[in-house]
This record gives C-alpha cells, structure tokens and sequence, in this order.
C-alpha cells in the first residue's frame, strides 16, 4: 500500500518471557476504515498501545504519515494527529462532557492551557457536540454516563483534536444492538470524504479494533487478523471471510 | 566490628518483625498501613501499663498482649480498613494517617508524654562469644524472637489451611472465594497477625530505645524502607532488608552516634527507601487495582459573580478582624492564614491533580529559613528573601516532580515521605541552615519603607497573600489550567494521548506549589520571632494533609479552614476541648476521608437534607390544619 497513514514494521513485545506481539505488521490506508480483529489475547490492545505510545516495542518500527514516530512520546503523537479511544473507557471522570472536549482541543493545541485558540475552540466542542448529538449531555458529569453514551462522548473527545488518524478500541463493547447501529452510523459518517470531518479540519482515518465481526465486516475497506501475537491474514472483509487461517482461529482447527 | 554487627543484627530483628506484619497486611487486603508505628506504639505501652504499673506478671502480661489486646486491635482495624478496599489510593493513605494520628495522640492523653523505660522481657544477663564479644540478653532474645516469628510466619504460609487460603486470595481474591475461601477470613487472619508483630515490634524496640511516643512511630519508618526492598509484597524480601538495614546503620554508627553522623545514620533508611522507589519506578504496581477517582474532586460549576461575592465577603472579614479581636488573637489568625497559604499546595496537588505529597511543609521551611537568613536581622531584604526562597524550592521540588514521573499513589506518597524525612535530617537539622533546636530569629521585616514589626502590619500581609492566592486558584481551577490538573488526576493515559506532556505538567505543579508553600513558609517566619526546624517536621506536614481532608481538599476553602483549626482553642470552649481536638480531628479524618469536599460540605449536606424532611413535614401540617380545596389533594385523609 503505497499510501498508508500509518505503517508498523516488525513489531514485537515481550513481557518478561510471554511474547505479547510478534514481528507483527500492519499498514492503516490514508482515508476510509481500516480493521484489526483477532481473537482474546490476539494482541491488538498491545499493539494499539504501541502505535500510541503507551508501550515501547521490544524492536520494530512505526511510521506514521512518512516519517519514523517509534521512539515519539505519547503526547508528540496525539499532537502529530494519531488519537484514540480506550477500551475500558478513559473519560476525565471529574469533568462535564463540555469540558472533556473542550480539554482535548487544549490538550492538542499549542498554548491551549494558557488559553490560545479557545474561541476557535468553543466553535468547534459546539460543532462536535451537535454532530454526535451530545448537546442533552453536555453539562452532564462524564463519570456518571453510561458505558454506550461514554464511547461516544471518548469518540467526540478524540475528535476534538482534529486527527488524522482515530483508533477506535472496541468501541462496540458494552453497546446494545440499536447503539451498535448508531455507532456505526456515525463511523461512516465520520470518515466519509464528502460530509466527515469537522470545521476545517481533515477527515480521519480509522484503525478500527473490534469484536463484533459483522461490523467490522460493514464498515472495513482492509481487514488484519491476529492471533497469538501474529498477522495471520491480511485483505478486503471477502478475502478474509474466505481465509482458511482464520477460520481455523476462530472456530477452532477442527473447522 | 563485631560487637557492632550483633548490635545491627538485633535492631534488624526488631525492624524485621514490624516489615513482615505490614507486607502481610499490603499482601493480602492492599491497605498499606502507615498507622503501624501508632499501633506497635500503642501495644508497648499496654505492656507497659500491664507489667510495670498493674505489676502483672510479664508472662502473664505478654499473653494477655498478645492473645488479647493485639488481635482485638488486629480486629477492628481490619472491620475499618475492609471497606476501604476499592477506594482511591488516597482515601486509604489519608485513613491510615489518620489512625496514626490517632494514636500518637491517644498515647500521651491516656500516659502522659514523658518517656519511660521499658525495661527487656528477655533475662538481663550477658555473655560473651568469640573471645571478646558481649551479647545482652536482650540483643540475643530479640533475634532469637525474630528469627523464630519469622519461621513461625513461614510455616502457617507454607504449611496451614489458612496459609493456602492466604496465597489463593493474594494470587487472584476473586477466583479464591469461588473455591470457598472466604477473603473476610484470610483478612481477618492477615491483619491479626500483622497486629501481633506489631506489639512484638513495638515491645522490643521500646526496650532499645526507651517508651518515647514520638520515637516509635519513627523507627517503624525504617521498617517502611525494608519493606520496599520486597516491593511491599516479598516476605523473606523484607526480612532480608531490615537485617541489612540494621547492619549497615549500626556499621555507620561505629564511626560517629552523634551530631551529623548520627543524622546520617537515621537517613540511611530514608535515603534506601527513596533510591528504591525511583530505581523500582514504574514496576512498581499496586497490590489491587485500586478504583479510579472518578468520584472524587469535580470542577464545580460556578461563575465569576461567586468569585466576586466570595472576594468582597472575605475582603470585609479580613479587614473587621483586627478591629475586634485583641493582639494575640490577631496574630494567631495572620499565622493561620500563612498556614492557609501552604495548606492551598496540598488543594492543588492532592484534590485537582491527585498527587499526594507528605512533603509540602519542607518547602514551607525553606521559606522559613530562607527568610529568616536574609531578612532575621535586616527587615528591608524580606522582599528579596521571598523570592530567593521561592528560586530554591522550584529546583528542590524537581526531587519530587521527577519522583512523580516515575511513581503514583501509594509509592508517590511513599517517596515524599522519605523525602521529607531526608531534608528533616540532613538538611533542617544542620545548624548553619536551620540554626538546629533553638531555631533562628528574626527581628521585623519590612517591605518598601512599611515595617512589618507590628501584628496587624503582618496581619495584612498574610491576608493579602492569601486572597490573592485563594482567589487565583480559584480562578485557574475554572481555566484551562484547572482541567489540565483534572485530566491528570482522571486519566494520565488519556491525557497523554490527547497531547498533554506529563513530564510538564507534573513538574510544573509540583514547583508552583513548592514555589506557594515556601511563600506561605516566609509569612510564617515573619509572624514569628524565631523559626525552628520543629515547625516543619514531616509530622507538620501529615497534620496539615489531615486538617486540608477535613476542611475539603477539593475545595480552595478547604485549605482555608485547614489553616483555621489551630484557632478553634481561641474559642471560649473547655480546656478539654484543646486537650482532644486532635484526637477530634483524627477520628473525623478517618470517617470523611473518601469526601473530596470535606466535613463542612458533608455536614452542609446533612444540614440540607433535614431542612428539607422538615420543610415538607411543616407543608403537609399546614395543609392538614388550614384544610384549604387543594387542586391536588395531599392525602385521601386529609
């Protein structure tokens, strides 16, 4: 893929003698959703943490639009455009929901704790909040929301910072079928070249972790499968639906 | 060297059995108990109080301690502490400082404080080995005694049905109580016998150095620092840290036991804790997953007409004071304020950002120093002191911002506390810094040509400093700021990703309010007419931690209540009340201790919700007597 946002080369993790990830390749295209599904225990939170860099690889290498960000903080990334969503939800507990975006765009802006930009940012915390349909919320105390609600409120933060690439963490996790939908609504909404985005800013990527494998199947253009700490496949949701490596993984050898 | 080394192995024995109880007790429920030394303290005085004043005899009085006293003890803390279990590491250090508190101030309102001799419970006798090495009973019973608790501990571990269930709880609490292992049971076991080695500790070590109530509580910290050698959770870990500890301390004290030596060699244990702490640094995890604080401190809504409503009430009450109360009063209240000003660093660090630090009254005394140094003798420098303070505590409070990059917690309260003890010993106590016991004097301050000679002179310097920094973090809470040090306290990771530099923000909270407390440390010096390193012993600064939970560590008029329990005695109240006040503040702590906004909201609330049940009683029984058409009948009765 000649135009990957995000490429990880190699990437391996050990903890003490348990090898978490192992020579693990994955590339997330420019525009539209990209998938990484496995099993429990694949991998795919650990590899998250080391594209945000929340966990230092034992040796590999990350790239992210061109350039080498492997040994990058996790702050200089979040500010490059790389954001994220947490699977047990990381909400700033304390805070209004209002604040919690408003928090992130200070968060990723030069000076945004002494103040800089924040005009620019009310417009754009108010354009999030009406987007993702938050405004009944928004003076709600984040730490008292419901899981469901919570996604989207991380999902809005995350947006907040104008990324270029979202990683959304099994963001369906504690959802019920109708906020399923309504999530995936919104993913596609949000990465459609012609209406995602906000303000000014780009339309993001996804790198998408997920268990429900049907909608991973909707929305993904390109699908990684891990197992056991290893890419075991790579394609369009067709190929892997066909690929017998993964179906040995997740129904079992004998399938 | 020799007579040293068996001097060294007996302290060890001692320091061993008190490291063994609290890695038992962390092990097995997560509750670090920094109320050890109170409790070893409290059980060497009951074998006090048993043997030497009831005359009881000793083998009589140790079962009755043992069997009786400490299990019980064991017992209630235990009940205290078990629903403490998923609350915030905060809430649990704050509650085991309170029990602390507790019984470092129960001790001399039940004994007095006079010190006592406790004399051994081993025979008196000694002999010699090696030709020319003399061993006391007492150094070898204390070994014996330890060596064979020790061995006892390792077998009811290895070989019990509580043993096992003990491991199956620590390995994994909620897979052990699908296969019948009652936690409440392993717990119960744990704090018990952790009580027990507490009283033994407390016995022995008392018989060394004699029933001094400020004394034990201090040694049992040594034992703090053999404990994390084990990373709080190695039994034989601990054990061998305390034997090294007490070696290496006895070794050292060969070469000096007086003045600076000395100090050296009671740093010894701080020095070793705070090195391993940082070389441990992020590997260092928490027995339980503790709860996040997502109950805790939240930005309160509220507008700047509060600010301005709170400003013009507490500009008004600052400037009626003086004209009321009498001189002495006056300035116990400007003392007050400057205590405020420190008590506002713990506000920031521990309730918005969720640093505890037991460190901040050692920058207060930087200020103290320092402004009694430049300004003691010459009041027109009081201007330059300050700022001469405040650019040594920003490069001193670096020793803790880096601590609180690489610890969190438990371990970042840990690491402050020897903090604080290190610059008690090596740094306050020296002479030429401090001017040692008697302290150092100042005559009168000045700025510009107003001197600050007189009370009320003073009096408006603290409380023009405290509305300004009062209203300032009041001010920034609401701000971007205010959400930077929310973010952290919710959710580093989180905040990290986002872009927030945690290497930043720390550092910079941590040397702004180093920068504040030495501040409110040079007011406290020109309140006074000398400053000594008593004032800001690490003692002060739990006292103040315990006083900012009380008044609201969440709010700005938490720290300003913090600095105004010292006035309740001003009160025209019973002398009794200045007796149990602390004991008072204590048990309060220990009740409101998960409250972010402290006792006054929680009674304000109470206040509340009464008013309320009350409000609506007298509605029905005015509707009930008038017995007015109501659209909307009350009752079918009525």
């Amino acid at each position: 893929m000649a135009d990957a946002l995000l490429a990880a080369n190699g990437v391996t993790v050990r903890f003490g003698g348990l090898v978490a990830l192992s020579e693990v390749d994955l590339e997330v295209a420019s525009t539209g959703v990209t998938g990484l599904i496995g099993p429990n225990g694949a991998g795919k939170t650990t590899l998250f943490n080391v594209i945000t860099g929340l966990q230092r690889p034992t040796h590999g290498a990350v790239q992210f639009a061109g350039g080498d960000i492997t040994r990058w903080s996790p702050n200089r990334r979040g500010r490059a455009g790389l954001s994220r969503t947490f699977q047990r939800l990381e909400l700033f507990g304390g805070m209004s929901v209002r604040d919690n975006l408003v928090a992130a765009w200070e968060a990723k802006t030069p000076g945004g704790v002494l103040g800089r930009g924040s005009v620019k940012g009310r417009a754009l915390v108010d354009n999030v909040i009406a987007r993702l349909d938050l405004a009944g919320i928004a003076d709600r105390r984040a730490g008292s929301l419901p899981t469901g609600l919570g996604r989207i409120v991380e999902l809005g933060r995350a947006m907040c910072t104008q990324p270029r690439l979202l990683l959304l963490d099994e963001p369906s996790s504690g959802l019920d079928g109708a906020e399923t939908t309504m999530f995936r609504d919104l993913l596609l909404e949000i990465t459609d070249p012609d209406r995602g985005g906000l303000a000014d800013g780009p339309v993001p990527a996804v790198l998408l972790v997920e268990h429900d494998v049907r909608l991973v199947m909707e929305v993904c253009g390109q699908i990684t499968v891990l197992d056991f700490g290893r890419q075991i496949a790579r394609g369009t949701p067709a190929e892997i639906q066909a690929d017998p490596a993964v179906i040995a993984a997740y129904l079992g050898d004998a399938a | 060297m020799l007579p040293f080394i068996v001097l060294g192995l007996a302290a060890g024995a001692a320091y061993s059995l008190a490291s063994l109880g609290l890695v038992l007790t962390y092990k097995t429920t997560g509750i670090f108990n920094f109320a050890y030394g109170g409790v070893a303290m409290f059980c060497a005085y009951v074998f006090w109080q048993l043997r030497d004043r009831w005359h009881l005899d000793q083998w009589l009085a140790i079962p009755i301690l043992l069997v009786v006293v400490a299990p019980l003890l064991g017992l209630i803390l235990e009940a205290m502490f078990r629903p403490l279990a998923g609350s915030p590491p905060e809430v649990q250090i704050v509650v085991s400082l309170g029990v602390l508190a507790f019984f470092t101030t129960l001790v001399p309102i039940l004994w007095g404080g006079t010190p006592q001799q406790l004399s051994s419970i081993f025979p008196l006798g000694q002999f010699t080995v090696f030709g020319d090495v003399v061993i006391t009973g007492n150094e070898a019973g204390t070994f014996l005694l330890a060596i064979a608790m020790a061995g006892a501990l390792y077998f009811l571990l290895r070989r019990t049905r509580l043993g096992t269930a003990t491991r199956a709880v620590v390995d994994n609490r909620d897979l052990a109580s699908l296969v019948a292992v009652s936690p409440g049971a392993v717990s119960q076991g744990a704090w018990i016998i952790s009580t027990i080695f507490a009283a033994l500790a407390g016995v022995l070590l008392s018989s060394q150095e004699g029933l001094v109530t400020y004394v034990l509580p201090l040694l049992v910290i040594y034992s703090f620092a053999a404990a994390v050698l084990g990373r709080l959770t190695s039994l034989p870990l601990a054990f061998a840290g305390s034997m090294i500890l007490g070696l290496v301390q006895n070794i050292f004290a060969k070469y000096g036991s007086s003045g600076t030596e000395a100090n050296f060699v009671s740093s010894i244990a701080y020095l070793a804790m705070l090195v391993l702490l940082l070389a441990y640094g992020t590997r260092l995890t928490e027995v339980r997953a503790s709860a996040r604080s997502l109950a805790g401190a939240r930005v309160v809504a509220g507008g700047r007409r509060d600010l301005g409503v709170g400003l013009v009430g507490v500009v008004i009450a600052f400037a009626v004071l003086p004209h009321i109360f009498s001189l002495s009063t006056v300035h116990d209240i400007a003392e007050a304020m400057a205590y405020s000003v420190v008590a506002l660093t713990l506000v920031v660090l521990t309730g918005w950002t969720g640093q505890i630090s037991l460190a901040q009254m050692s920058f207060a005394a930087i200020g103290a120093f320092t402004a009694a140094h430049i300004a003691g003798t010459h009041g027109g420098l009081f201007p330059l002191a300050i700022l001469v303070s405040v650019a040594i505590a920003v490069p001193v409070s670096l020793l803790v911002g880096i601590m609180a990059l690489r610890l969190s917690g438990l371990f970042l309260a840990l690491g402050t506390l020897a903090f604080a003890l290190l610059m008690d010993t090596l740094v306050f106590s020296t002479r030429s810094i401090s001017g040692g016991i008697t302290g150092l004097n100042l005559t009168a301050a000045k700025i510009g040509p107003i001197s600050l000679r007189g009370i009320h002179a003073q009096y408006y310097l603290c409380a023009i400093v405290l509305t300004i920094a009062a209203a300032g973090a009041w001010l920034l809470r609401r701000g971007p700021i205010g959400r930077r040090l929310q973010m952290l306290r919710d959710s580093p990771d989180a905040a990290s990703t986002l872009g927030v530099s945690l290497t930043v923000t720390k550092l910079a909270v941590f040397a702004a309010c180093a920068a504040l407390a030495a501040v409110g440390g040079s007011l406290l010096a020109i309140t006074q007419t000398s400053v000594d390193p008593n004032q800001f012993s690490f003692n002060t600064s739990l006292e103040l931690l315990l006083v900012v939970v009380l008044g609201g560590r969440s709010l700005v008029s938490g720290a300003l209540i913090a600095g105004g329990f010292d006035l309740v005695t001003l009160l025209p109240v019973p002398t009794a009340v200045d007796k149990y006040l602390p004991l008072g503040i204590a048990v309060s702590v220990v009740a409101i201790a998960r409250e972010p906004d402290g006792l006054p909201q929680v009674m304000l609330t109470q206040l509340r919700a009464s008013t309320a049940v009350l409000y609506s009683r007298a509605l029905r029984f005015t509707q009930h007597a008038t017995s007015r058409p109501d659209p909307k009948p009350v009752s079918q009765h009525g």
